[in-house]
């Protein structure tokens, strides 16, 4: 009697399991992290290789943005239904009245940087013409400005670090494990005079994230729930096998037909492993913090570039 | 190893030949070395000059092309000046830059937002090739926002015409992609405010494939890299714009690839020794007009070198099988060479070993061996004779020798040797030594006594040997002949030196001493020439005084002084050559005097026993030290006691002989009391008047009165008598032995008388003594039965 309860019970759950494998099959998930194949997307990469997300029972596809095809613009085309945003951005896409929510935290500290030509101090450099993203991303080193009263001449780009190599420019913003690494590679000395990095300065703010639309969320939150999940645990195992993740890294690079190479990938899957440990708790925590939400609220607010100090809670799934 | 080294310095052939081939080794190492650093300063300039020439051909073919890009674009730019406002214009211009020039990539003439108010926000005449056809578009737009090209900031914010930093050109249109630099200037209108930038690109393809085709060595390479040091040239091409010359520094730290990275950066031209992967090359480098890129050729130093180092490692080859070749041959000549020189010390070893009459090798050679063969076969033949010649200089040695053993044994024999000399005598004890240094001795001393005098002397002849051994037996012969008949020591000395002088060629002399001791007085006459003085050892030890007189043989006609001494008995006279004085130690230290009297003083004994404790102090002294000189010793010790006398009676007759009848009485009741028989009687009778007679018809000049007394005595010693007058001194012993085979009338007056005197007493002695001839006459008495 008890035999036959059992092989009942084992043969339901089988048949939920392969219901709701048929279902997430349908619902493809496409991720489109926010630029070109690098290590700065390791975890995501390392989830898809090693079969995280199939196991989670997701079918996840990874489709890297273009030039006419940012990764902002698919997703509200919802031409991929997750992508990551610095929390800046996500902050401004919200206040633009774009509902986001945050389904996974990678970051925990800042990487922005301003490294400055000659081993100059970028803070006694008033009026310099300093190179920033044209696609955003510089919004912290704009409130710094404001606040140090530096009058920074902006000069938005849109490729990398050639016009501070060719001596454009007096400085330029870089991102701790991309442009940072690029100058040094092409030669740039670093000193601890020309770089100044903006999380010492407080301006400590959180940065990639994953997003989905509100919407979407809405709909699929068990599935962001999973994805976030068997994201998390991509990003685990690539802090634990940095090799073997950047072996995958380095197969998304040749895929995509990145200009990069495998010592800068590793420069910078190391520097964004470290960017993911908490400095207060030293953990890798996977959270959205309250408190550099509303730092990097108010900061931007002041400085007028959100109308609105953008909330939490707006961020996140429990609203 | 040992036994190579060991095998090597027994083989003159192998030693000789490795010096030879060392410094032929050094000579050829400096030259070669030195003319191999030539070559390679020459090939080293050479590959420079090539590469050089290799890079500015390279430069200047890419300036060329680039000089027509700015030229074009400049006048382009002048064009679109002149008329900024008519947008359309803007497709013609961008469009004829590349009908007139097909090697140009694009060309684009972009305007500031909304320049063109109903252009839009974006304006940008783009014009291209597409394969053989050329395709004008208006570029921009909101994915392609121009305004943040690096080609459309760069000159605006250098504020000068410039040629960007290779970059992808994405055709959105085509979805094609080519790697391209541009040449980009800011169009400013009248007011001198910027509108636009003018672009023309180049699509480095060209340049890649230029660059890459250089190649002035067959593993050389070219690379080219931009101002951020990003590869666009490189074999490796997985390194093209996905590396930078600086990457692989970041992981491994290569300061010389650094600092070519920093060099090509600045611009700089030049060439740098350095390790790329892992090989030794010249890296030349140069950059590439005003594109901000530079290149380099990379040439491994096993190409630039290698046909120089083909040559260096054959040309050691041939320089080392050649030294070794030399080292066998010369070898083998040298030990063909030396043959000779064995077989020579083969046969030498054979002579050595006693075989003096080897064979030696014949040889034609004149050189050093065949001169060493003849020498060798030269002192062969000397070596035979000069042996020859040792045998009969050894036999001639040996005879010598036995001649100095017979003439030594000679010498010796003339030297009293028995001891006590004179047994019989208790008044007299005698002993001498003479130690000669060499076989034969130039010391001498004698004695003897006549007629109651013991005459002795002591000389040592000037030099050694057989010289001085001959000049001493002469020396000794002649005092004993001169003594003989004469008693007064100065007149033997006087003799001996006119008979040694007369002869003395050779220049040799002798220092002497003649004494003459009277013995039943101890009276003692001597004369000393040059000799060293004798001591006298009685009661006390004292020098006897001498006068000083030269040795004899020196001065023909000297006269010695005569001096006179009375010896008391018991008193020994030492004398001793100049061997005991001068006898000297290891230290040349001599002993002097002043030995002899400590050694005298510490002793009371017999001559025999000074002269031995004499002769022991010397050796003790001498030590090992070699004798030098004869050492020679004679001491006399006088020891004569009063005889006890039991009759006297005496007589003083005139010198008159017819009171002989008185003496024969005389003489007569003498010899009865001494109880001789009658035929003694008579004998002595005529003896003592022989003696008187002669005093009475000599002693006095004719026609003058005087004396002559006779005592005589009775004692243990016999019947004496003494006859003594005062006349003319005259001493009758002096008188040569008569010599009986003459006749009577050659005989000298007198002579006879004394002979006969001699001839029955038994011992006769003269004295003159105070101004009297005093003869003694000693007559033994009969041994009682």
């Amino acid at each position: 009697m008890k035999r036959r309860l059992m092989t009942a019970l084992m043969l339901c759950c089988s048949f939920a399991i392969l219901a709701q494998s048929k279902q997430t099959k349908d619902e493809t998930i496409v991720f489109t992290p926010q630029w070109t194949a690098q290590a700065q997307f390791a975890g995501y990469y390392v989830a898809e290789q090693r079969g995280f997300y199939r196991e989670a029972g997701l079918d996840v596809k990874i489709e890297h943005p273009s030039v006419t095809q940012p990764a902002m613009s698919r997703l509200r085309k919802n031409m991929c239904q997750a992508t990551t945003l610095m929390l800046c951005q996500a902050l401004e896409i919200v206040n633009e009245g774009f509902p986001l929510v945050n389904i996974l935290q990678t970051s925990m500290n800042n990487s922005l940087v301003i490294v400055s030509a000659h081993g100059k101090d970028p803070l006694t450099q008033k009026g310099a013409r300093v190179g920033i993203w044209s696609v955003g991303f510089g919004q912290m080193a704009m409130c710094m400005n404001n606040k140090e009263h530096l009058n920074y001449q902006w000069v938005p780009f849109a490729q990398n670090v050639n016009l501070f190599v060719s001596g454009a420019l007096d400085a330029t913003l870089a991102m701790s494990y991309n442009e940072y690494y690029q100058l040094v590679q092409a030669g740039v000395k670093m000193t601890d005079k020309n770089v100044y990095r903006f999380c010492d300065h407080g301006y400590n703010v959180q940065e990639d994230g994953v997003y989905m639309t509100r919407d979407y969320y809405a709909k699929h939150q068990e599935q962001a729930r999973r994805f976030a999940q068997a994201s998390r645990k991509g990003w685990e195992w690539a802090a634990q096998h940095p090799e073997e993740t950047l072996d995958i890294v380095m197969q998304y690079v040749e895929k995509n037909h990145i200009a990069t190479n495998r010592v800068m990938q590793r420069l910078m899957l190391k520097e964004v492993l470290r960017l993911q440990v908490d400095r207060e708790s030293k953990k890798r925590e996977f959270r959205l913090r309250p408190d550099m939400v509303r730092q990097a609220s108010r900061l931007m607010a002041e400085n007028q570039m959100l109308s609105r100090e953008v909330t939490y809670e707006e961020l996140v799934s429990e609203k | 190893m040992n036994s190579i080294i060991n095998h090597i310095r027994r083989k003159l052939s192998i030693k000789v030949s490795l010096w030879v081939v060392l410094f032929a080794g050094i000579i050829f190492n400096v030259a070669l070395g030195f003319l191999f650093y030539q070559a390679r300063e020459a090939v080293h300039k050479e590959a420079i000059n090539r590469a050089t020439q290799t890079l500015d051909n390279t430069s200047l073919r890419v300036e060329s092309i680039l000089n027509r890009v700015e030229v074009a674009t400049n006048m382009t730019k002048w064009l679109v000046q002149r008329h900024p406002d008519v947008a359309d214009s803007m497709f013609v211009y961008s469009r004829s830059m590349l009908q007139n020039n097909p090697d140009f990539y694009n060309c684009s003439i972009a305007f500031e937002p909304y320049y063109f108010k109903d252009k839009g926000r974006y304006f940008s005449a783009y014009t291209k090739h597409i394969g053989d056809s050329i395709r004008t578009i208006q570029g921009g737009s909101d994915y392609y926002q121009y305004f943040f090209a690096d080609w459309y900031l760069m000159p605006q914010l250098l504020e000068k015409p410039c040629w960007t930093e290779p970059y992808m050109d994405l055709d959105v249109a085509t979805n094609t992609s080519e790697m391209v630099t541009s040449y980009c200037q800011t169009i400013k209108d009248n007011t001198g405010q910027m509108i636009g930038v003018i672009n023309t690109s180049l699509s480095i393809n060209w340049l890649s494939h230029t660059i890459s085709a250089v190649k002035p060595y067959p593993n050389s390479y070219s690379i080219m890299i931009g101002r951020g040091g990003t590869y666009f040239v490189h074999p490796d091409t997985t390194k093209i714009t996905r590396q930078t010359i600086f990457t692989q520094t970041i992981e491994q730290p290569d300061t010389a690839l650094t600092a070519l990275g920093y060099a090509m950066q600045r611009g700089e031209e030049g060439m740098k020794k350095m390790l790329v992967d892992g090989k030794h090359c010249y890296v030349f480098y140069k950059p590439l007009g005003k594109t901000g890129c530079s290149m380099a050729i990379v040439c491994p130093e096993s190409d630039i070198f290698g046909g120089f180092d083909r040559l260096r490692y054959n040309v050691r080859a041939i320089v080392i099988c050649g030294l070794l070749l030399m080292l066998f041959f010369f070898i083998q000549i040298i030990t063909r060479e030396l043959k000779p020189l064995r077989r020579l010390a083969k046969e030498a070893e054979t002579i050595a070993s006693g075989q003096f009459d080897a064979q030696l090798p014949e040889l034609k050679r004149i050189d050093e061996i065949g001169q060493l063969s003849h020498s060798f076969a030269d002192m062969q033949n000397s070596l035979v004779r000069h042996i020859e010649e040792l045998k009969d200089t050894t036999a001639e040695k040996a005879s010598i020798e036995r001649d100095l053993r017979i003439a030594s044994g000679i010498q010796m024999a003339m030297i009293p040797k028995v001891y006590p000399p004179y047994p019989e005598r208790d008044d007299i004890d005698i002993y001498g030594q003479l130690v000669s240094a060499k076989e034969v001795g130039g010391d001498l001393f004698d004695f003897f006594i006549r007629d109651e005098k013991l005459f002795f002397c002591i000389g040592d002849v000037s030099g050694k040997g057989v010289p001085a051994a001959l000049v001493m037996a002469v020396t000794r012969a002649l005092f004993r002949s001169i003594a003989a008949h004469e008693a007064m020591p100065n007149h033997i000395v006087t003799e001996l030196n006119e008979a040694l002088a007369d002869t003395n060629e050779s220049n040799m002399f002798v220092t002497f001493f003649a004494g003459v001791l009277d013995m039943p007085t101890g009276r003692m006459r001597y004369c000393n020439a040059g000799h060293d003085v004798p001591m006298l050892v009685g009661s006390g030890v004292g020098l006897l005084p001498c006068d000083p007189n030269i040795p004899i043989g020196v001065m023909n006609g000297w006269k010695f002084s005569l001096q006179e001494a009375t010896i008391d008995p018991q008193t020994t006279i030492f004398l001793y050559t100049d061997g005991l004085t001068e006898a000297e130690n290891a230290e040349h230290a001599q002993f002097q005097e002043k030995r002899i009297l400590d050694v005298i003083r510490k002793t009371q004994n017999t001559p025999k026993q000074l002269i031995e404790i004499m002769t022991n102090a010397v050796h003790q002294f001498v030590g090992e030290a070699e004798q030098s000189d004869d050492l020679t010793m004679l001491a006399l010790q006088y020891k004569h006691q009063k005889p006890n006398i039991r009759y006297q009676r005496s007589i003083t007759l005139p010198n008159d002989v017819q009171t002989i009848p008185k003496l024969a009485e005389f003489t007569d009741t003498v010899c009865e009391a001494a109880e001789f028989d009658m035929g003694t009687s008579m004998k002595m009778n005529l003896a003592i008047e022989e003696a008187v007679v002669n005093v009475m018809n000599y002693a006095y000049p004719k026609g003058t009165k005087g004396t002559v007394s006779i005592d005589a005595t009775i004692s243990d010693e016999g019947l004496k008598f003494i006859i003594s007058d005062n006349g003319k001194p005259f001493d009758p012993t002096a008188k040569a032995e008569v010599d009986t085979s003459l006749s009577a009338e050659e005989r000298g007056i007198g002579g006879l008388g004394i002979h006969l005197i001699r001839q029955i007493m038994d011992s006769i002695n003269y004295e003159y003594v105070d101004g009297r001839n005093v003869l003694t006459l000693l007559k033994r008495l009969p041994v009682s039965s």
